[in-house]
């Protein structure tokens, strides 16, 4: 390993985790970042003493690995943290994950009519087709449900009307719920860990950033190199294999060779930014990639409390922000002064359209106004606000994106010395902790030789689940698979017709002056059936039809019963997917 | 040991098979326990004759009579046959469902 040297594009969670990993095998590593600060998309910025997460970063994990670093590089500086989110919606707060009863309830007696009335009606007359995002959630849980709780929201993040959301973008999140977990939940109580998992998670006192700037003075002090203000302008390629990059650092252009690269800048942008170019169709591939962009207006109301949730949803179309962070709530130490609170007003566009480039003085104004708007402060308590800008937060689901990103996967996978992680190199909405495993998995792929799927590395299904496995989910699985009715019906039959025949010739061999009197009694039912030696054939008959329908039937029922537990499981899924649309 | 398919390929795909060990285990000693508790019930219920209906499964089962030593005779004949019809019956339910699933799979 000793003739090998790294470079990692990009000082994020999947770069560091790599960066990280390639120190303590002692390999030699650089690490190329952009911008002036470690963390990527989930940087921690600084104002005035003030500390602002870019997007809310909860830390948990069902990976002992990456929960072990997270120990190992911040001992003693993880809080676990009680979680609280609502919804705003016409003045009024709804706990997320919505609790339907209690959403009826807040909604008032009529408007909960209206949504049972709609329910019901799209479940009896749904959309034929499924196209569209707003066909899909109205097909399953009414039009009034996904008008108040989904259709806002989902615009404003996506920037895109329902109506032109494709239901695959839905239907791609609601698949990777693990329709067996939430089928062995129906069987076997759900354990204290699935409380713990949504309800609670770890944050470092000072935000993710911390995390990173940990992660980044071990990976220096293992003799690695961070360089941040670095932002590579040209990757050289020989054929399949990268040699080095081009940087712009200050006024200057410098260059940075390795081995083996490892990037997790967004995939689009390192193949336009290869020399010599890739293919056209792999260009072309890249420029129809979308990303959404995520901008904070970061308020500072000198309010010590304002509302109890971490974060809040915010559905009124009578504004613009989408989620207001509430990062004292995240974690005291985000404040520098207890008698002052921070919020993080959170709006979703697209880099360079008319919201984005508005000077920060207009947007903290727009925020101000807004906050007052929806009523949970007022504009003359905010004492102070800043801007801070997030390209390429979200990776976009759209209808043509798998398309797209399958030709990038197979030229990036095609690059011999370099792999591609993280959110944005692989373009899939992964949470913190996968994109720190895709890193690892990468490392492992290269330098052990591993076969690690980048690509399949769970994005966000199951994590919000009990994800169960070994005997629970095997026998769940075996309790689903259908009996065979005709086979169910010829051995019932056969056994009940055998032992008929059986239980006559027995008494007729027997003998004695009334033969069989008792068993006799089953000519009441069975027309013809004597106890005697044709009265044996006729029983086997009489009990080889009736053993088989009963046979047949049982498995029928058993069958039908399967597939209505099938169904609730499902509607389950859907329901616990919907509620996740969010995050 | 079969694989584990993901729930609605099990559902829709896969037939069940039964454990004829199990299946007649399980048969064996419900049938005899239940013999055994129905005959007790008879003696310790007494009259003249004790249960004449269920002693008729004397003329199946050579040496039962309705006495707490015939519980113990039922106990025997009850798991046996139990057994042995339910075993036999989900052998037989396997080998047809196997039958049918290697000719197309089940109707």
């Amino acid at each position: 390993m000793s003739d090998r040297s790294f470079v990692v594009v990009g000082g994020g969670p999947a770069g560091l985790t790599a960066a990280l990993q390639l120190t303590r095998f002692g390999v030699p590593v650089t690490v190329v970042e952009r911008t002036q600060a470690v963390g990527g998309i989930a940087r921690t910025e600084e104002y005035k003493g003030f500390h602002f997460d870019m997007g809310g970063h909860r830390f948990f994990t069902k990976r002992a690995d990456v929960h072990r670093l997270w120990e190992e590089l911040l001992p003693g500086d993880f809080l676990r943290r009680p979680r609280l989110s609502r919804i705003y919606y016409r003045g009024r707060f709804f706990h997320y994950p919505l609790k339907p009863v209690e959403a009826l309830l807040r909604l008032g007696p009529l408007e909960a009519l209206r949504i049972v009335l709609s329910y019901l009606r799209w479940q009896a007359f749904p959309h034929r087709r499924e196209e569209t995002f707003e066909q899909w959630v109205t097909n399953r849980f009414g039009r009034r449900l996904f008008e108040t709780f989904f259709k806002a929201y989902t615009e404003k993040v996506w920037g895109l009307s329902c109506s032109e959301l494709r239901a695959e973008w839905a239907a791609q999140r609601i698949k990777n719920l693990s329709l067996r977990s939430i089928l062995v939940s129906f069987l076997v109580p759900p354990r204290q860990t699935i409380t713990s998992l949504i309800e609670e998670f770890h944050y470092p006192r000072r935000g993710p950033g911390m995390m990173w700037r940990a992660a980044a003075r071990d990976v220096e002090a293992r003799g690695g190199v961070v360089r941040l203000d670095s932002d590579v302008t040209r990757i050289v390629r020989e054929g399949t294999r990268i040699v080095r990059l081009e940087v712009r650092r200050g006024g200057g252009l410098e260059t940075i060779e390795g081995t083996d690269f490892i990037t997790s800048m967004p995939v689009t942008q390192f193949v336009r930014r290869l020399d010599p170019p890739p293919p056209p169709e792999v260009l072309e591939a890249a420029r129809r990639l979308r990303y959404r962009d995520l901008l904070t207006v970061c308020l500072i109301v000198n309010r010590p409390h304002l509302f109890p949730d971490n974060w809040i949803y915010v559905h009124d179309e009578g504004v613009k922000v989408a989620r207001i962070q509430n990062f004292k709530n995240w974690s005291p130490e985000m404040v520098p002064d207890p008698s002052r609170t921070s919020l993080g007003l959170e709006y979703f566009c697209d880099e360079g359209d008319a919201f984005w480039t508005l000077p920060d003085a207009v947007l903290v104004q727009r925020g101000r106004e807004e906050l007052e708007k929806i009523g949970l402060a007022q504009a003359a308590d905010v004492e102070d606000g800043c801007v801070f800008r997030v390209p390429n937060a979200y990776p976009v689901y759209d209808s043509v994106y798998a398309g797209h990103l399958g030709v990038l996967r197979g030229f990036m996978d095609g690059l011999e010395n370099c792999r591609t992680v993280g959110r944005n190199g692989l373009h899939r909405y992964n949470n913190q902790d996968h994109s720190m495993l895709t890193a690892m998995s990468a490392v492992g792929n290269m330098l052990f030789d591993e076969s690690h799927d980048l690509w399949s590395v769970n994005t966000d299904a199951e994590y919000h689940e009990e994800v169960r496995t070994g005997p629970e989910t095997a026998a769940v699985t075996e309790l689903l698979e259908r009996f065979d009715p005709v086979a169910m019906g010829l051995s019932s039959g056969a056994m009940s017709g055998a032992l008929i025949a059986l239980a006559t010739l027995v008494l007729v061999m027997k003998g004695g002056p009334v033969v069989g009197p008792t068993l006799g009694l089953l000519a009441e039912y069975f027309p013809g059936y004597r106890v005697s030696g044709a009265g044996s054939l006729v029983g086997l008959f009489y009990g080889g039809a009736l053993g088989f329908l009963g046979g047949w039937a049982f498995a029928r029922i058993r069958n039908l019963q399967t597939a209505l537990f099938l169904a609730l499981a499902r509607r389950q899924r859907d329901l616990r997917g919907l509620a996740r649309l969010l995050e | 040991m079969r694989d584990q398919p993901d729930p609605e390929t099990a559902v829709r795909i896969r037939v069940r098979r039964l454990s004829a060990l199990a299946s007649g285990l399980v048969a064996g000693a419900l049938a005899g326990a239940g013999l055994c508790l129905a005959t007790l019930w008879l003696v310790v219920k007494g009259g003249h004759p004790v249960g004449p209906h269920l002693a008729l499964l004397g003329q199946f089962f050579i040496g039962y009579r309705v006495t707490p030593m015939g519980s113990l005779v039922g106990l025997a004949y009850g798991s046996v046959t139990g057994f042995a019809v339910f075993f036999c019956g989900a052998a037989l339910y396997n080998w047809i469902a196997q039958r049918r699933e290697a000719g197309g799979g089940p109707a």
